[in-house]
């Protein structure tokens, strides 16, 4: 099994109609043993700004804590929240520069831009941006995922629809991965407020 | 190294015209496997040895107790970190008082559990009684030494009920055999043992037997990635065995662990 599959991990972000969800499992293992079922793969930025990080789990941790000194600079400096597109430059360049010893990372970014437009992301392990306007997927279940997106997502679909969508799409592409699952994470954001929800799966 | 063929041979005399005669079924007739045509037989086995990659992604628990013999497994294949498939039958039946459990390679098992069945009712046929738990593991347990390195990955536990009262015998692929009281084989047999050996006593019930099995397996399934699915769990007693239970592990989690209902269910946060 490759590095990138020794903690096991699957996250996803789904845009809809002026708001975008972000969800993930919550396993933490090793190899094929689970050592804990409560793991944070997502972070909050700042309130409309959410990255999600599957991979290597200590590298998870330093990079966020790397990109929220980042971004408390940046909001001392500008006095003001950075937008979801320089976030995602931001990562990008903080990835390149351990080019030849890179965070074993994929990042998806997610969050609401100018005129509260949704704005997602994903990143490989030394910052190649995709951008996507339905859905973007990473970890050891992204086959999965591609899969369960591409069948369930539809366009302009409001909070509670997306909260569904994302859920039903996370579950039983994790369902099929050996190494991710145990529960799921879903944050869907709004322009007014952000629901947080704990997802009950199979833990198995 | 000559193989051990005989699991093929029979007891009665070949009849007919010769190997190819389509009179006789393919267990009387000569027995062979083919084997491949190639000037580095050695290098080839060894790639399809790492092709098959034992990996025994599973687990498989057995015990004797006063009733019988207690016999349970997960139902999950896995090949890699893929999920290949939740409902695979792992425990086997090869005659109805004697079972099979299945670690490994998921072939390998079916073919050589089958093939032990064959052998069982032929030694039940010719010498007019039974064939002890003791003499099936070890027919098993010789044929397996005669393919050893050749890459077979067979992790089984026999278990039955004869003349001698319960038995449970561990198999596997390098010709190994054990005889003992409880035995758990795959991946996630360390957490499997850790139940199942503190909960283990000799005098329990039929119930209190088949629960502590189906708990070994829950909690096996839980902190094991290669193992899930169903956990089922098989008595053999002095009539034979009988299917007890087949539980799906996901909702098995939260019949022990039920959700306490969350006091907040969102968080509002007012927009910077």
């Amino acid at each position: 099994m490759s590095i990138f599959e020794y903690n096991g991990s699957a996250v996803v972000a789904m845009v809809g109609k002026n708001c975008f969800a972000i969800a993930s499992d919550r396993r933490l293992g090793v190899q094929l043993q689970t050592i804990a079922t409560d793991f944070q793969r997502i972070s909050k930025i700042h309130d409309h700004l959410f990255i999600g990080l599957s991979g290597l789990a200590t590298d998870v941790q330093t990079l966020y804590q790397r990109l929220v000194f980042r971004h408390k600079l940046y909001q001392l400096r500008e006095e003001r929240d950075m937008k979801p597109e320089t976030f995602a430059s931001l990562v990008s360049a903080i990835l390149y520069e351990k080019r030849f010893g890179p965070y074993l990372c994929q990042p998806v970014i997610a969050g609401l831009g100018d005129d509260n437009k949704p704005f997602i992301c994903t990143m490989d392990s030394i910052g190649a941006k995709e951008l996507a306007k339905d859905f973007v997927v990473s970890g050891t279940a992204s086959e999965s995922l591609y899969g369960a997106c591409e069948a369930m997502f539809k366009p302009d679909m409001e909070a509670e629809e997306l909260f569904e969508t994302i859920s039903q799409a996370l579950l039983s592409s994790v369902d099929r991965d050996c190494l991710s699952g145990w529960g799921g994470h879903v944050y869907v954001v709004t322009p007014d407020e952000i629901k947080e929800k704990i997802l009950k799966g199979r833990m198995d | 190294m000559k193989l051990d063929t005989s699991g093929f041979e029979t007891s009665m005399p070949v009849i007919g015209f010769g190997s190819n005669s389509e009179m006789l079924d393919g267990v009387s007739s000569v027995p062979s496997f083919d084997l491949p045509r190639t000037t580095d037989f050695d290098g080839f086995q060894k790639k399809s040895v790492e092709m098959v990659k034992p990996a025994k992604g599973t687990t498989t628990l057995a015990f004797i107790f006063k009733e019988g013999v207690m016999v349970a497994a997960d139902s999950r294949a896995s090949m890699g970190g893929y999920i290949s498939s939740q409902s695979v039958k792992k425990i086997i039946e090869i005659n109805p008082y004697m079972l099979g459990s299945m670690a490994g390679g998921s072939a390998d098992c079916q073919f050589w559990h089958r093939n032990l069945g064959i052998k069982c009712r032929l030694h039940e046929l010719a010498n007019k009684r039974r064939i002890s738990v003791s003499g099936a593991s070890k027919l098993l347990a010789n044929m397996l030494y005669s393919y050893r390195g050749m890459g077979l990955s067979v992790g089984t536990m026999i278990a039955g009920w004869d003349e001698t009262g319960p038995g449970l015998y561990y198999v596997d692929n390098e010709g190994g055999r054990l005889k003992g009281d409880r035995f758990s084989v795959g991946s996630g047999s360390p957490y499997a043992y850790g139940v199942l050996d503190s909960g283990y006593k000799f005098d329990m019930s039929i119930e209190e037997a088949s629960e502590l099995a189906r708990r070994s397996i829950y909690h096996a399934t839980f902190r094991d990635g290669a193992s899930g699915g169903v956990a089922s769990v098989y008595h053999v007693g002095p009539q034979g065995w009988t299917k007890l239970s087949g539980d799906d592990v996901g909702e098995l989690h939260y019949h022990y662990y039920p959700v306490a209902p969350a006091t907040a269910e969102h968080v509002m946060e007012e927009a910077a």
